[in-house]
């Protein structure tokens, strides 16, 4: 079988936001320009969190050696943890000149007969699709020799951005395991979630809402994911995707093949999270569940407003500055406003058409959108007298020559600012923030610069 | 008392590393241009070795990382021998910043396709270095110590009389920004004029100013790695440094070399003082440094104890492990194994049982008996757990503590400091272990 996705096809699916008009120009990264991962770390996001699987990318170090154990995804799998090993051929200068296939097949049979994993995934990297070592054929034999699914994974570095990386390693999952395995039991409200990795435990603050309304999660790719729930996630009713628009491929091709509809939400915020628990709601068409959620969203809500009453007396008139990228620069903006915070601008730069009409709707007509933060985002806080700039860590400058509060919202996060229980979280930094001595400290002027 | 030297050492026999604690050429060459003012590191390669490289060491130093790709794709790796990605990407850097340098460096990607940086850097107009790193050979210390070379090979001019007051300093990249300051400032106290290159102490030491990340800020000046053969002496601190020593010394023949393949503990710091006193004709060295001389014998004879008792696994770069396995071994413990992200004739006659070229799988294939704390960077914090064995993180990557650029471990001062800090985490755990 030949497993090859054509990525022209993939860039060219509508789900890539500026694909049109121009047709691949929006991957090609400008050379001396470019901040992004690659592909592969793409497909490492998508598919590393299944823990109960072996991850064994085939390259030299700097593809592993610098990114495992990097993502907090934490997983309830009982054994042990495969996400947080790391695994790889550590291609040499030998391997180069001579191919690195039989090193690739014995470094397989090590993994599995170590580790015993559900499955196998082998990542091609830059140095190995470009000597052309054949992966497809690795993972064919070693499939036969050990009896579990080994699936290639070829989204090398090389052929394009994170996003593409994603959407290769959805497409595997399609190939290869989606639709290989009957669930034992199946219920009217089978869901996938797709596209949620469950980081810092993202998932785990809205799944047992989802079982207390009777709704199962059939599957995930791949959040506390397992193989053999994914092998059966053809059999969902609804595909959920969840903040990630580069898997809308794979959603797509689930409906032309399985027939299962897609819908795509966030659970970040308290209106997002609650808009999403509806739609999964109405989408299941139910007319009792319907009922049951909006139930527990009122709930929910109320038991919320009350835990955050304090935090809202203390966010008053409280004036935020945005500065990130992606889908953040308007969920974090609807979580701020949830908590009675007054977004008064955000950047777009780094944003997608789609994600700057919604910042757009967030933030209403007086919000600013920043198109050029680095210069914008000093003037914004003196004209609008901010109190604390949400940015990546090279703005904390700005911040401090302000005297005003700052949190890196690009920093690997510790704790989940997810769903209802998640604002608590993200409320409790802002106080912290926001009281913390430090920023006047830190700004303050040497006793020799008078 | 005396344990037994290690005959020989071995590679793992597996054909996988296994939790690798491994580091790339490119991302040597990378903190060693760092090292500089006002540079831009250029990596040569996929988009995505830039990208992971920026965020490893922008979590281990909790500070903005300047870096660039060239963002070689599919279609230019074929297309392009690099004339067209290189050239793009110096006109792109300098249309937003003026770099002092621009450091190019390659990748596996880069190298394999062939391309010609050497030549195609002879055509830019703008400064630039060019080193070729491959990351399917050598690792972290490599891509440090090639970058180093290549910077006095092609900035250095060369001299025919030297200035005794001058000294260089070259320090191996697992010493941090505050050891090599510790190191330079011990040095000036001689009456030395030094020089350090790469300089991290300045650059990447986690101090508060107008960083934008657009640029390295701090770290050596490019006209003084213009005027480096005109020292009296080049000082390396490490195995791999010396090839840098010598790159200097063909420079200016007049150049003294004295070479330390680490700075950790009484007797290497000794022997620093003995050349330094003979290099300056002085009878005796600072007061203080005699004051910290004393420390460090005191704090020998109080951590003995907890140290003498414990059998360590040593983790991470061969130049760290020799200083590691020096200081440990004074107080006397005993060193299980010691096991190197890549080979180095710094791993040549350290006292320990084993000695290994590997990675973290190795320590799992020990016998859980055979070790009581392990030391390295934040991998190791997992497997401390999963066995229940004590542990110290030193070494790349940090990413769980902060202040790692703070870490002082070497000459009497820091020596005492980390004796200290050893037996400290020794009780501890053995408190909580319930082992008295
Ligand atoms: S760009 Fe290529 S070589 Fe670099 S990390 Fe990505 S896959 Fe590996």
């Amino acid at each position: 079988m030949a497993t090859k996705p054509h990525i022209r096809e993939l860039l060219a699916e509508s789900a890539c936001e500026h694909n049109q008009p121009k047709k691949t120009a929006c991957n090609a990264p400008i050379p001396g320009a470019t901040t992004g991962g690659c592909a592969f770390e793409g497909a490492q996001i998508a598919l590393f969190p299944f823990a109960d699987a072996a991850h064994l990318v085939h390259g030299p170090i700097t593809c592993l050696g610098a990114s495992w154990e990097t993502r907090a995804t934490p997983t309830s799998w009982p054994a042990r943890d495969l996400t947080q090993v790391g695994l790889t051929t550590d291609t040499c200068l030998n391997d180069v000149v001579f191919g690195g296939e039989e090193k690739l097949a014995v470094a397989i049979d090590q993994t599995i007969t170590r580790y015993h994993p559900q499955a196998l995934f082998v990542y091609a990297t830059c140095v190995t699709a470009l000597i052309g070592d054949d992966i497809d054929k690795a993972c064919r034999e070693a499939a036969a020799r050990h009896g579990i699914p080994c699936v290639p994974v070829h989204a090398p570095g090389f052929v394009g951005s994170k996003n593409l990386g994603s959407r290769l390693g959805g497409e595997a999952i399609l190939t290869h395991l989606i639709g290989t395995l009957e669930p034992e039991v199946t219920t009217p409200f089978d869901i996938n979630l797709i596209g949620e990795y469950n980081v810092t435990g993202d998932m785990w603050q809205y799944s047992p809402l989802l079982e207390e309304l009777g709704i199962r999660i059939l599957s995930t790719l791949s959040g506390d994911g397992r193989i053999a729930a994914i092998r059966t996630a053809h059999r969902a009713k609804l595909n959920v995707i969840v903040c990630a628009k580069s898997l809308v491929s794979i959603t797509r091709k689930m409906q032309d093949k399985y027939g299962i509809p897609w819908i795509s939400l966030s659970f970040y915020g308290q209106r997002d999270t609650s808009a999403g628990l509806l739609a999964i709601a109405d989408a299941l068409g139910d007319p009792a569940l319907i009922e049951r959620t909006q139930a527990l969203v009122a709930r929910e809500e109320a038991k919320l407003g009350e835990q955050l009453a304090p935090y809202r007396e203390l966010f008053a008139g409280k004036k935020a500055v945005l500065n990130t990228g992606g889908n953040k620069t308007w969920s974090i903006a609807a979580a701020l406003q949830d908590l009675g915070i007054e977004v008064v601008a955000t950047a777009v730069r780094k944003a997608t058409e789609d994600d700057r009409a919604k910042a757009r709707e967030y933030l209403g007509e007086h919000g600013v959108l920043m198109m050029d933060p680095g210069a914008e985002q000093a003037k914004l806080i003196d004209e609008k007298g901010a109190h604390i700039l949400l940015a990546g860590g090279r703005s904390l400058y700005t911040a401090i020559k302000k005297g005003i509060a700052f949190i890196d919202v690009n920093q690997e996060k510790k704790i989940s600012y997810g769903a209802y229980a998640g604002l608590l979280n993200l409320a409790e930094d802002l106080r912290h923030a926001l009281e913390s001595p430090v920023f006047s400290l830190a700004g303050r002027r040497a006793p020799w610069n008078r | 008392m005396e344990q037994v030297k290690t005959r020989s050492r071995h590679k793992s026999s597996r054909s996988l590393q296994i939790n690798p604690f491994k580091l790339s050429a490119p991302m040597g060459a990378t903190l060693a241009f760092l090292g500089v003012h006002q540079c831009m590191p250029l990596m040569h390669g996929g988009q995505g070795c830039a990208s992971f490289t920026k965020v490893f060491y922008t979590r281990h130093f909790a500070e903005p990382i300047a870096l660039q790709t060239t963002a070689v794709t599919d279609v230019t790796a074929i297309l392009d021998g690099g004339d067209y990605s290189i050239s793009e990407s110096v006109k792109n850097i300098v249309n937003k910043v003026t770099p002092q340098l621009i450091g190019l460096y390659t990748t596996g990607l880069t190298e394999t396709k062939g391309d010609d940086v050497s030549g195609i850097a002879k055509r830019m107009e703008v400064p630039l270095v060019y080193v070729n790193t491959p990351d399917y050979e050598g690792g972290l210390e490599q891509g440090w110590s090639a970058a180093c070379s290549a910077m006095i090979r092609q900035l250095t001019a060369p001299a025919d009389s030297i200035d005794n007051n001058c000294l260089v300093l070259l320090p191996h990249v697992s010493l941090t920004p505050l050891e090599v300051e510790k190191i330079v400032d011990f040095m000036t106290a001689f009456g030395f004029n030094v020089v350090t290159l790469p300089d991290l102490s300045s650059s990447l030491d986690g101090h508060l100013g107008e960083k934008q990340a657009a640029l390295s800020s701090g770290g050596i000046r490019v006209e003084h790695i213009r005027d480096l053969a005109q020292a009296g002496l080049v000082v390396s601190v490490g195995a791999s440094m010396i090839p840098c020593a010598h790159e200097l010394q063909k420079k200016n023949p007049q150049i003294r070399h004295h070479h330390f393949p680490h700075l950790a503990g009484l007797v290497a710091t000794d022997e620093l003082i003995k050349t330094l006193l003979d290099e300056t004709g002085f009878h005796a060295p600072p007061l203080p440094v005699g004051r910290w001389r004393d420390r460090l014998r005191d704090a020998l004879l109080d951590c003995h104890f907890a140290l003498g008792k414990t059998r360590f696994i040593l983790t991470g770069e061969p130049d760290m492990l020799a200083a590691l396995c020096a200081i440990i071994s004074e107080a006397g413990g005993k060193i299980a194994a010691v096991i190197a992200a890549t080979d180095s004739s710094a791993l040549d006659d350290l006292k320990a049982d084993r000695v290994i070229v590997g990675d973290l799988g190795d320590v799992e294939d020990l016998a859980a008996a055979d070790f009581d704390l392990i030391i390295g960077g934040t991998h190791v914090e997992a497997l401390a757990d999963r066995l229940g064995k004590g542990m110290l993180l030193r070494g790349f990557p940090n990413w769980e503590q902060l202040g790692n650029q703070l870490v002082h471990d070497c000459l009497y001062e820091g020596g005492a400091y980390f004796l200290c800090e050893m037996a400290n985490v020794i009780t501890r755990h053995q408190h909580h272990s319930g082992q008295r």
